[in-house]
């Protein structure tokens, strides 16, 4: 059967047939290879063989021999990258480089077209057999790409212009020998300067400290009757009513002397996501089929295959493209930076320029550094307001992030880091604003956190330095202003779920490590060592203000089970859970999992156009298409897919086969269950079925042998009924289709009725899905040279339901990991001094290794471990799990902070607290 | 002049001139074997990690391949991830790291890979440390992980050494 998927993109040019499919080699996710596993339990990744055996699985494996269909033949691009943004470009001079480095084509944007709507190049070939240096001349006709939606500088900078940020590509060099790229790339290494010339002159790039819009307000303000937030104010007049209620939270502040005020103050870097794995890809136009090939490791192939169709819908665009077609293999690493990445763009920029050869795009670590998505830099002020009840009554901030010089979801990034102010707690007055600014910098991006952990290290360093000052207990004051249900987060919205902080909070009191602290500091101090303990929570969301999900579930002829999503497991384990949640329906777990299944959301037949403004009423409507992939919406929203397809799939299927074939036509789906992967009846005289004889009677039968579902949740999840082979189901879905015949046919839609599902009401509410972690950090500093050794963590997680519990050990220590990483380690410089230089590595920046994670499990006196504590399943979560993947994370940092200011008296809230920054403040 | 040296048993050649092409661009390049990783490109994060008998017989050590010129390899034998097991049958560390949910991304993996069965090799001949757990991390304490946090390769590598010293201790 083909993998392939599909989709039309309509552009000025015409339709481009966009596909995506999956890995070249037989590595998809499979389990036939592995061990056997036991209905719903994960034995082992699905993926796992291939990757611990090295198996050609990343972008980064593959050169254009491998591609079946591809000419052998390859070439390599190389862009050269700005250096400044304060001076004109004024070309690239290759003439110093030697012979064997010099490109076959040098490609410049001076001749793309100057409409403000596209960025503009052309290309202009050398004659290597004149033996000319390659230069780039006025070239043939001018050519243009269009601007793929959000992208409002150009691919390229345009000869004549100012550079709209560092590292922007000037130029792209394209050789056609692995010798001649890799000897042009070690000459021209850490020497940028003498290929490229800028004008003496000082100018002004545009744009350069400008918002990206929208900035981000939440003001709240609540008192007797009055109401006031984003969700619950009118949308149409709450930005202008926001400034009477700013003032009124004023007043209401200064007419009550008996409140204590905390400022708060703190600021961190940029961090680069250092996944494993520097971005590579292949491109090749066809010019025969006039298609577009691309192989790629991205965490949102269905964004970026669209945005290639735009780009090269252009009327001159530099070659006609009516498909593209993108192998998307498994990303190694992704924590957000391969969400939207520029890199996509650049190596299919490359692809019309190099005579028909495939061309590859490797870049190394420092080119990874240099034009990679980071993580904002932040800085935050204002301050946090208490009664002497320690009830928090107002929350007053500044968001200030560094959105680096090409926009890349930095507004939405800000919007959350203002939510995340919130964190956990009952706040009646609010008064945030938060943007994203335009900068010289590197971009940055949606980088593992989202805002979150800008937002969480503010407040939580906040509330314990206040604690600190008034002599509260951090336990205490935490616990008088925890949120639970039925109470508002800050923008307003409704607490759904079962939040549990209050267990949380018990569950800290009474360990070890945090109820002997003082003890343990007084046994450290006694060995000459500094010791602090301290504590921060968070609520990390999981999931947007509006989630589509789809997800495909098939019985294959020989009864395995084969499930397709639309997510792409970035090593976060999605395909070995999705793999074993169908067992609770199905019996088995499936043998198979597709991820990035593009070509599902098209096949659904649904729309996102409510042209007739029917909402609901329109039984082909829903809200959302597919949510890019990020690892926080697998436990939930994509498992819930999975699970109610698999339902429709057995109810609307399977349940009719067995019936065929036990001549009960009127038993119900409730007197039947699944034991050892067989369908038993209540009724003890009928003989079970195998998975195999069930799919026997479906492909003779021609009963849907697969089904395919989409789910949109806004604060619930959209449901209706739908009609089946075996009668009307009553699905948590708002998109089914049943797959019949032959395995190639087009799913039929089963048209919906009944559909019901959240109002535009719920979008004001941001965030209602959360994951609330706490952590406890215990460590030890040296004052003599600034080094903290983290010497024990616990985190006490709400996770909701378990499915792979692996896994979600493996998500929390790989978070702790990171988070320590960035709080005390990692460091960029702005500017040409930091990553945009071309001068970062791994010998600079610095990322925790072994030696710098507790690694036992479990808390010991005297030893160094990290525990996590997971409370147990309540009937309120429904038996839904929640995205933890950045949850463990988020509340690490200001735990750091609290503890060094418990250990040495002082504050620390500059990210990250490195030994300079310590010696410096402990010398103060 | 040649460089003679075996990569996974199979004997190669490249004449001296390619002396300064890195092991890893061979590798790839060359021999279309892709296990091996490249991640910092200058010996940093172990990603890269092989396995090198300076002779045919003698102890392999852990190399980086993307710092490792051919022209470091006259007479040596390189061993890949590509070369450790053969078939479904993989080597205990291996199978160990799958039961342990060691890795996520797998990115990192065959370093991990190489660089634990050398310790391993190491350690069936050598008396047992007398910190298992310190000697591991001396041993791998330079690769990095972004994903996984390290805990379930150091967990996972434990067992197994153990089991590799508990058959020595059985069968001195």
């Amino acid at each position: 059967m083909s993998l392939t998927r599909r989709r039309l993109i309509q552009t000025a040019m015409g339709i481009v047939v966009c596909r995506v499919s999956g890995l070249p080699t037989s590595a998809n996710a499979t389990s036939r290879d592995s061990a056997p596993s036991r209905p719903g339990i994960a034995a082992e990744r699905i993926d796992g063989r291939a990757k611990v055996t090295g198996q050609k699985i990343y972008a980064r494996d593959f050169h254009a021999r491998d591609m079946a269909g591809w000419p052998r033949s390859q070439w390599y691009g190389l862009y050269l990258h700005a250096l400044s943004t304060e001076h004109v470009f004024l070309g690239v001079d290759l003439s110093s480089l030697s012979q064997v480095s010099r490109p076959r084509r040098i490609v410049l944007a001076d001749q793309f077209t100057s409409s403000p709507a596209l960025p503009a190049g052309s290309a202009a070939s050398a004659s290597p057999e004149s033996g000319e240096q390659p230069r780039a001349d006025a070239g043939p006709a001018r050519v243009e790409f269009n601007r793929p939606l959000d992208l409002e500088c150009d691919l390229m900078v345009r000869p004549g212009h100012v550079p709209n940020y560092l590292g922007q590509p000037v130029a792209l060099l394209l050789f056609d020998s692995a010798a001649s790229f890799r000897a042009a790339r070690a000459e021209m290494q850490f020497n940028d300067a003498a290929f490229q010339s800028y004008a003496t002159e000082t100018s002004q790039s545009a744009g350069m400290g400008e918002v990206y819009p929208p900035e981000t307000i939440y003001v709240k303000y609540q008192s007797g009757e009055i109401n006031f937030s984003y969700a619950a104010a009118d949308a149409e007049t709450y930005l202008s009513e926001s400034p009477g209620f700013r003032r009124k939270i004023a007043q209401a502040l200064a007419g009550d002397p008996s409140l204590v005020s905390q400022p708060i103050a703190c600021d961190m870097g940029a961090v680069d996501p250092m996944f494993m794995e520097p971005e590579t890809g292949l491109a090749w136009y066809d010019g025969h089929e006039q298609t577009l090939n691309i192989v790629l490791g991205s965490q949102s192939p269905d964004g970026d295959v669209s945005d290639l169709a735009v780009m090269f819908g252009a009327t001159d665009a530099p070659v006609k493209i009516g498909a593209v077609n993108l192998t998307n293999c498994f990303p190694g690493g992704g924590f957000g930076g391969r969400d939207s990445s520029p890199f996509s763009l650049m190596l299919a920029l490359a692809a019309p320029f190099s005579d028909g050869n495939p061309v590859r795009l490797e870049l190394d670590r420092y080119t990874q550094f240099r034009t990679g998505l980071k993580r904002h830099a932040a800085k935050v002020t204002g301050r946090v307001v208490a009664g002497p009840d320690m009830k928090l009554r107002a929350i007053e901030a500044e968001l200030e992030l560094d959105g680096g010089g090409r926009r890349n979801l930095s507004s939405s990034v800000a919007g959350l880091a203002a939510f995340s102010m919130g964190s956990g707690y009952r706040l009646p007055m609010a008064d945030i604003s938060s943007r994203a600014v335009q900068s010289a910098n590197v971009s940055a991006g949606s980088m593992r956190g989202f805002g979150g952990p800008q937002g969480v290290f503010a407040i939580e360093t906040a509330l314990d330095e206040l604690a600190a000052r008034q002599g509260w207990d951090p336990i205490a004051l935490r616990r008088a202003n925890v949120l639970g249900t039925g109470d508002q987060t800050i923008a307003g919205g409704p607490v759904l779920q079962s939040l549990r902080f209050d267990e949380m909070l018990d569950a800290a009191e009474a360990h070890p490590l945090w109820k002997e602290r003082d003890s343990l500091k007084a046994s450290n101090t006694k060995s000459g060592r500094s010791y602090g303990t301290g504590l921060a929570l968070s609520m990390q969301a999981y999931g947007s203000s509006g989630n589509g999900v789809v997800a495909a579930v098939h019985l294959e002829p020989d009864g395995g089970v084969r499930v397709e999503t639309s997510g792409v497991d970035m090593g976060n384990g999605s395909a070995t859970t999705l793999a074993v949640v169908v067992a609770s329906v199905l019996g088995v777990n499936a043998s198979r999992v597709v991820t990035a299944g593009y070509r599902l959301w098209d096949q659904t037949g649904l729309t996102v156009d409510d042209e007739h403004g029917l909402g609901w009423q329109d039984p082909k409507w829903t809200p959302k298409s597919v949510s890019s992939s990020s690892a926080c919406l697998t436990a939930f929203h994509q498992v819930h897919a999975v699970q109610e397809t698999a339902r429709a799939l057995f109810e609307g299927s399977l349940m009719a086969a067995a019936r065929l074939l036990w001549q009960r036509p009127e038993l119900s789906s409730e007197t039947v269950a699944w034991k050892d992967g067989l369908l038993l009846a209540a009724e003890g005289n009928l003989k079970p079925l195998s998975l195999p004889q069930l799919a026997a009677v479906i492909h003779t039968e021609g009963l849907p042998h697969g089904a395919l579902g989409h789910g949109f949740y806004q604060g619930s999840w959209a449901e209706a009924d739908f009609p089946s082979p075996a009668g009307t189901l009553h699905l948590r879905l708002d998109g089914l289709s049943f797959y019949s015949g032959t395995a190639d046919a087009p799913p039929v839609m089963a048209l919906r009725q009944n559909a019901s599902g959240t109002g535009a009401a719920a979008k004001r509410y941001v965030r209602t899905l959360f994951a609330p972690s706490l952590n406890i950090v215990a460590l030890t500093v040296d004052h003599a040279t600034g080094q903290v050794d983290i010497q024990n963590v616990v985190t006490i997680l709400n996770a909701g339901r378990i499915h792979v519990p692996e896994l979600v050990l493996g998500q929390s220590q790989g978070g702790i990991a990171m988070a320590l990483s960035y709080a005390l380690l990692e460091e960029l410089a702005d500017g040409m001094d930091g990553p945009a230089g071309g001068g970062v590595n791994l010998t600079g920046y610095q990322v925790a290794r072994m030696q710098d994670v507790p690694l036992a499990t479990s808390y010991q006196p005297g030893g160094r471990a990290q525990e996590l504590i997971i409370l147990p399943e309540v009937p309120e979560d429904g038996g839904t799990g929640r995205g933890i993947a950045e949850a463990v994370m988020t509340a690490v940092a200001p735990a750091i902070s609290n503890a060094l200011r418990d250990a040495t008296g002082r504050r620390f809230s500059s990210l990250p607290i490195t030994p300079s920054k310590i010696l410096q403040e402990l010398a103060r | 002049m040649n460089i003679t040296f075996t990569v996974n048993g199979t004997p190669w050649q490249v004449p001296a001139s390619r002396g300064d092409e890195l092991l890893i661009d061979f590798l790839h390049d060359d021999l279309g074997l892709t296990g091996t990783k490249l991640c910092c490109g200058v010996g940093v994060c172990r990603a890269c990690t092989v396995a090198i008998a300076a002779s045919q017989g003698e102890a392999e050590e852990p190399a980086a391949a993307c710092s490792t010129p051919l022209s470091g390899l006259d007479g040596a034998a390189v061993t890949t991830i590509e070369g450790v097991s053969a078939g479904p049958q993989l080597l205990p560390v291996q199978e160990a790291f799958l039961q342990h949910f060691a890795f996520q991304c797998g990115y990192c993996t065959p370093g991990f890979v190489m660089a634990s069965k050398i310790f391993l090799d190491g350690l069936a001949l050598a008396p047992p440390p007398d910190d298992l757990d310190a000697a591991i991390v001396s041993a791998l304490g330079d690769h990095i992980c972004r994903c996984s946090g390290y805990v379930r390769y150091v967990a996972a590598l434990r067992d197994v050494a153990t089991a590799v010293i508990a058959a020595k201790t059985n069968n001195p």
